[in-house]
């Protein structure tokens, strides 16, 4: 005969990512260098912006790059030349990247001769939201050509996010971009962050970005 | 969203909390979901039935109640609760949409409903 008992469990299904997330966060916070995660949709700018920023850094900043994509290494072929250390992490059909996976990727960094780590998220504005990696910084880009009306829609990546750039600013005109509807959107979603307009092609707020990265570089080290 | 790696999470942990306490069967699962994690019950289901297939949570029903969000104003220190009808997250006291969500993101598995075999 069989009866029926409860058992009392009390415990947050998503603690694996979590646990994992939270290690990654105090192995980066030891090792003196700012870990940004980079989130976008896919040809938002970027990689572009790390063939942009990683030069200007310089060699006394070495940087690392982490890129992940479902498929490919032509991210990690870009930035290749320019960066410290290059890790692709191709996930299959991953759709984001995970803590887990930034944990073995940091394992073959020497983190300790590192200014910064940039981690390129899969391009994608839904799942990587829902994935902490244990990153000091989120930074979300949103390109011109996508359209104003991307904060509204995926408003939960745009409130985490500690620094909003957006992208491709010298096609705002061509593409009929609304700014202001941009920022009205992001006053209902987050006021924490900044917002740099920014573009490859004309040099816009690159310096504005670099004046970010060395502040936030600073409160974190 | 990824209520597959969510299932299979959910019977992983059910499975080790029920082994611990030496029960064969689980009946019910019952878990709290906040709202903010946006997972479609329907969806969950139908992936908790595959992920739970020849472990001791097969057959077992999902009770899921709902937790609905709540942040703490990083300016002002005000509790709310944030729309997500309307994605606002403006704090009602200092209209400042810098937020701390305190609750609604996170999935608890609660407890389990077990067989246990009598003595």
């Amino acid at each position: 005969m069989t009866t029926a008992m409860k058992i009392k469990v009390v415990q947050n299904v998503l603690k694996a990512n979590k646990d994992v997330a939270d290690d990654n966060r105090r192995v980066l916070r030891e090792s003196g260098l700012l870990a940004l995660n980079l989130m976008s949709s896919p040809g938002s700018g970027k990689t572009t912006l790390l063939e942009q920023t990683i030069p200007r850094l310089g060699s006394e900043q070495p940087c690392a790059v982490f890129v992940g994509d479902l498929q490919t290494t032509s991210d990690a072929e870009r930035v290749g030349n320019l960066a410290a250390a290059v890790t692709q992490i191709n996930t299959g059909k991953g759709c984001h990247l995970s803590a887990a996976q930034v944990a073995e990727a940091l394992k073959g960094i020497d983190l300790g001769a590192m200014a910064y780590l940039f981690i390129e998220n899969v391009g994608n504005m839904v799942c990587p939201a829902a994935f902490d990696l244990g990153e000091h910084r989120r930074v979300v880009l949103l390109s011109v050509p996508e359209g104003d009306d991307k904060v509204a829609k995926y408003y939960t990546l745009f409130q985490q996010a500690d620094l909003i750039l957006i992208t491709k600013v010298d096609l705002t005109e061509v593409c009929g971009f609304d700014m202001a509807r941009v920022r009205a959107d992001l006053a209902k979603v987050n006021t924490r962050a900044p917002v740099i307009l920014l573009s490859a092609r004309t040099g816009e707020g690159i310096d504005a970005w670099l004046d970010w990265l060395k502040t936030q570089r600073k409160q974190v080290t | 969203m990824h209520e597959g790696s969510i299932a299979s999470a959910i019977v992983e942990q059910a499975v080790e909390a029920a082994a611990a306490h030496g029960v064969e069967r689980i009946t019910a699962i019952e878990l709290e979901v906040g709202l903010l994690q946006q997972v479609v019950p329907e969806a969950l289901e139908t992936a908790f039935e595959f992920a739970a297939a020849d472990t001791p949570a097969e057959g077992a029903v999902l009770h899921l109640t709902q937790r609905r969000p709540e942040a703490v104003c990083r300016s002002c220190g005000h509790r709310f609760e944030p729309s997500l009808e309307t994605f606002s997250f403006l704090c009602p006291a200092c209209r400042q949409a810098d937020i701390e969500i305190i609750a609604g993101n996170e999935i608890t598995l609660l407890s389990l409903t077990c067989d246990e075999k009598s003595p």
